[in-house]
């Protein structure tokens, strides 16, 4: 009998070791394989593009993005063949929906030195970490010209270490929505808004422990005058000067005295706006997606509007920008064909179809005063002041570790398990403890 | 195939070509022994490598031997404040949800295994639990723990934020897989009340013996062995827990198990490392739990076959 049950033990265990093991194999795959030589700076010897190569480009070039459930990149796609083929052609590659498999993609391609992905559309907050594994071709010479036809916020994201690193796609930037039958306007200041949110019905955001939280903490944070890096990402500056302390504490208040549900602290994008959908709240931060969902949503329909976020009481207006920017892979075997892929995405043209037909925000300024969009989009002039205004995210390669610094922390202030000091200190360390690491 | 039938047929034959029994057995297994290899060993020796090496996020696969002794990773996870709180959530975890299933399951096997009309379709209905995927199960408790206007919430009337506090946070997850995996251990449960011989009760009647009686002298011990195996199988698994926090709180308000630290670590931050050294600690403790219950227990079943 003992022995039976020792054996199906081992059988058990062996299972439990194999699935645990498995993952991480997958996850690792080519892990020994990375392109870079070790020693150097963290950009340095990376590969520079050279844009004459577009000049004669010919053959066949591959785009990869997650799931293209708007249509946008098929779009994209068959406009780049009917322009440029049958001598140069686009295909596309859809990754999975979510965010995180998307990286996880890439970096399985990156690390096999696969050139399966031409130009990839990268978030955002991935350039850096890309960047500094020699991952991307160095954009500078290309942008050089081109940087000024761009909103100066997205490019801030795609660059890192003084070069850059893509051209911006389509934007996205954090917005502050509001019930026009509880407020007439935003008022001028966060401190407005959370005091008048307290006898109307409260403001929802994203304080669940994920990305959505360090996005909306540090439009507060940026808005108090905070930095979360040294000037040259080496360090943390979290903890300097009291804006962390002066903007968690306002959270803190907030949930405390009703301004905030305190259910918020489980909130993701979804679960916000079903709660400002039902008509009680008087404001929800959120993105620009949102908007078209209020429109169908019978509570809030006809009865909201948007409008870039307010400034923090004595600082300055910082919405955190979001989207995606076009990036060349190292690998590529026709990096002339994913330039031209490129300099499609950014042309007037596509971008005005992103944002006429596929609701995207454009990355060009004067794209927004356009007939077309203003009536697509109908909040094109403040999504657009909204960009304007908005910060990156902080560049540095271990973001994924300095965002769970921070969205675990405040995450803790936020359900009243840490004081905001604390949470603050915690934090700090924590994000000092992610830059060591490389 | 026709070797073998051949073989079969004449055993003179075969040991004229040199085949040994021996030799014919090693022949046999050695595939399923290279693909177990290829798919289990492979990987497990890959992780263990992993783990006593060291990753420089910036510099895509570097890999230089962890400090002190190829050990500095495992050092770095057993000094990490957050690895222990892991282990003790995952531990808590255990014990409370294992301990629940235990009582619930035994109760359900024993309704499943009276006989009554309608047994076939309590059977049926009992295990549905069990066919819900995790995930789904997840999901599904979310909504009904979501605050304020969550189902649990509008029957007691409170605004408790169940996934937003300590402990209620970890206390839904217990109750999720509660719900789901109570089910897998009735029916373990229930195949060992099936083997129990019915005159031993029968006999046990005719001496006079109340129910609780014949449950408490006859039931529990003949079904030890079944619950023995069932408790295994269920805690091996509950140290691995990961799907549910993932889904229900990514890990916030105490309810960062071994898994998820492990997985955010290695997958997430991309530091392969302490990640893997945080796979194999976890292995570990799964392996120093399940040897202790065969020390304690194992005994215990011994003497029971002897009876």
């Amino acid at each position: 009998m003992t022995k039976r049950l020792m054996l199906m033990l081992c059988a058990a265990l062996l299972c439990g070791v194999f699935v645990a093991a498995c993952g991480d194999d997958s996850s690792s795959s080519g892990g020994g394989g990375g392109g870079a030589s070790e020693e150097s700076g963290q950009t340095e010897g990376a590969k520079v593009i050279d844009p004459s190569l577009a000049d004669n480009a010919k053959g066949e070039v591959t785009y990869c993005q997650g799931k293209d459930t708007s249509g946008n990149a098929h779009y994209m796609i068959d406009e780049f063949n009917k322009k440029y083929g049958p001598d140069l052609k686009a295909k596309l590659v859809e990754f999975p929906a979510s965010a995180d498999e998307q990286r996880t993609q890439f970096i399985q391609r990156q690390q096999a030195k696969s050139g399966d992905c031409d130009v990839f559309s990268s978030d955002v907050i991935w350039t850096a970490e890309f960047a500094s594994q020699k991952w991307l071709y160095d954009m500078s010479p290309y942008m050089e010209d081109k940087k000024a036809d761009y909103i100066e916020a997205p490019v801030e994201t795609v660059t890192y270490d003084g070069k850059i690193w893509g051209v911006p796609e389509s934007s996205d930037a954090g917005l502050l929505y509001y019930n026009t039958s509880k407020v007439k306007e935003i008022p001028a200041t966060w401190q407005e808004v959370y005091e008048q949110a307290k006898s109307k019905g409260g403001i929802v955001y994203q304080g669940a422990a994920y990305e959505g939280l360090t996005c909306d903490f540090l439009e507060l944070f940026f808005g108090a005058g905070g930095e979360v890096l040294s000037e040259d990402g080496t360090k943390s500056a979290f903890a300097e000067g009291d804006a962390g302390v002066k903007a968690l504490q306002f959270m803190v208040d907030g949930v405390k005295d009703g301004a905030a549900p305190k259910a918020v602290t489980t909130y993701m994008e979804p679960e916000s706006l079903t709660a400002f959908q039902t008509g009680k709240p008087a404001y929800m931060r959120n993105w620009p997606y949102a908007y078209a969902l209020n429109q169908k949503a019978k509570n809030v329909k006809g009865k909201f509007d948007v409008g870039p976020q307010p400034t923090f009481e004595g600082g300055e207006k910082a919405g955190i920008l979001g989207g995606h920017n076009s990036v060349i892979s190292v690998y590529s075997k026709n990096p002339g064909g994913a330039l031209k892929l490129i300099e499609h995405i950014g042309s007037p043209e596509i971008q005005k179809a992103y944002a006429a037909q596929f609701s995207l925000s454009p990355v060009r300024a004067d794209v927004y005063d356009d007939p077309e969009v203003q009536k697509a989009i109908p909040f094109a002039t403040q999504l657009r002041e909204g960009i304007t205004n908005a910060r990156a995210r902080p560049v540095s390669p271990v973001y994924p570790q300095i965002s769970q610094a921070i969205y675990k922390n405040v995450n803790a202030a936020l359900s009243g398990q840490q004081s905001p000091e604390d949470a603050i200190k915690q934090a700090n360390s924590d994000i000092e403890k992610a830059l060591s690491t490389f | 195939m026709t070797e073998a039938t051949a073989n079969t047929g004449a055993p003179q034959e075969r040991r004229s070509r040199g085949l040994s029994e021996k030799g014919l057995a090693f022949w046999m297994v050695s595939p399923s022994m290279v693909l177990i290899a290829l798919v289990a060993a492979y990987p497990i020796i890959y992780a263990i490598w992993l783990s006593l090496h060291e990753y420089s996020v910036r510099v895509a696969g570097l890999s230089r031997w962890a400090e002190p002794f190829g050990l500095g990773n495992y050092q770095a996870a057993l000094q990490n404040a957050d690895f222990w709180n892991a282990m003790v959530t995952t531990l808590i975890f255990t014990v409370a949800s294992v301990f629940l299933e235990l009582l619930i399951g035994l109760a359900m096997a024993m309704a499943m295994h009276a006989a009554f009309k309608g047994q076939g379709l309590l059977r049926t209905v009992v295990l549905v639990p069990w066919a819900v995927l995790t995930v789904v199960t997840a999901i599904m408790w979310r909504t009904i723990f979501e605050s304020p206007q969550g189902f649990v919430n509008q029957i007691i009337g409170g605004d408790t934020v169940w996934l937003g506090s300590e402990p209620q946070a970890l206390i839904v997850i217990i109750i999720a897989d509660v719900w789901k995996t109570a089910p897998f251990m009735a029916l373990l449960i229930l195949a060992g009340l099936q083997v129990i011989p019915s005159d031993i009760y029968e006999a046990a009647k005719v001496d006079g013996a109340t129910a609780w009686q014949r449950f408490r002298k006859i039931t529990l011990p003949l079904l030890t062995p079944a619950i023995l195996v069932a408790l295994i199988f269920r805690t091996l698994d509950a140290l691995r827990i990961f799907d549910l926090p993932y889904v229900l709180t990514k890990g916030a308000n105490g309810t960062t198990t071994l898994s998820l630290i492990a997985q955010e670590t290695f997958a997430t931050n991309r530091i392969y490392g302490l990640g893997a050294a945080y796979s194999i600690l976890t292995f570990i403790t799964v392996m120093i739990v399940s040897f202790t219950y065969i020390w304690t227990v194992g005994g215990n079943i011994r003497g029971l076959a002897e009876d």
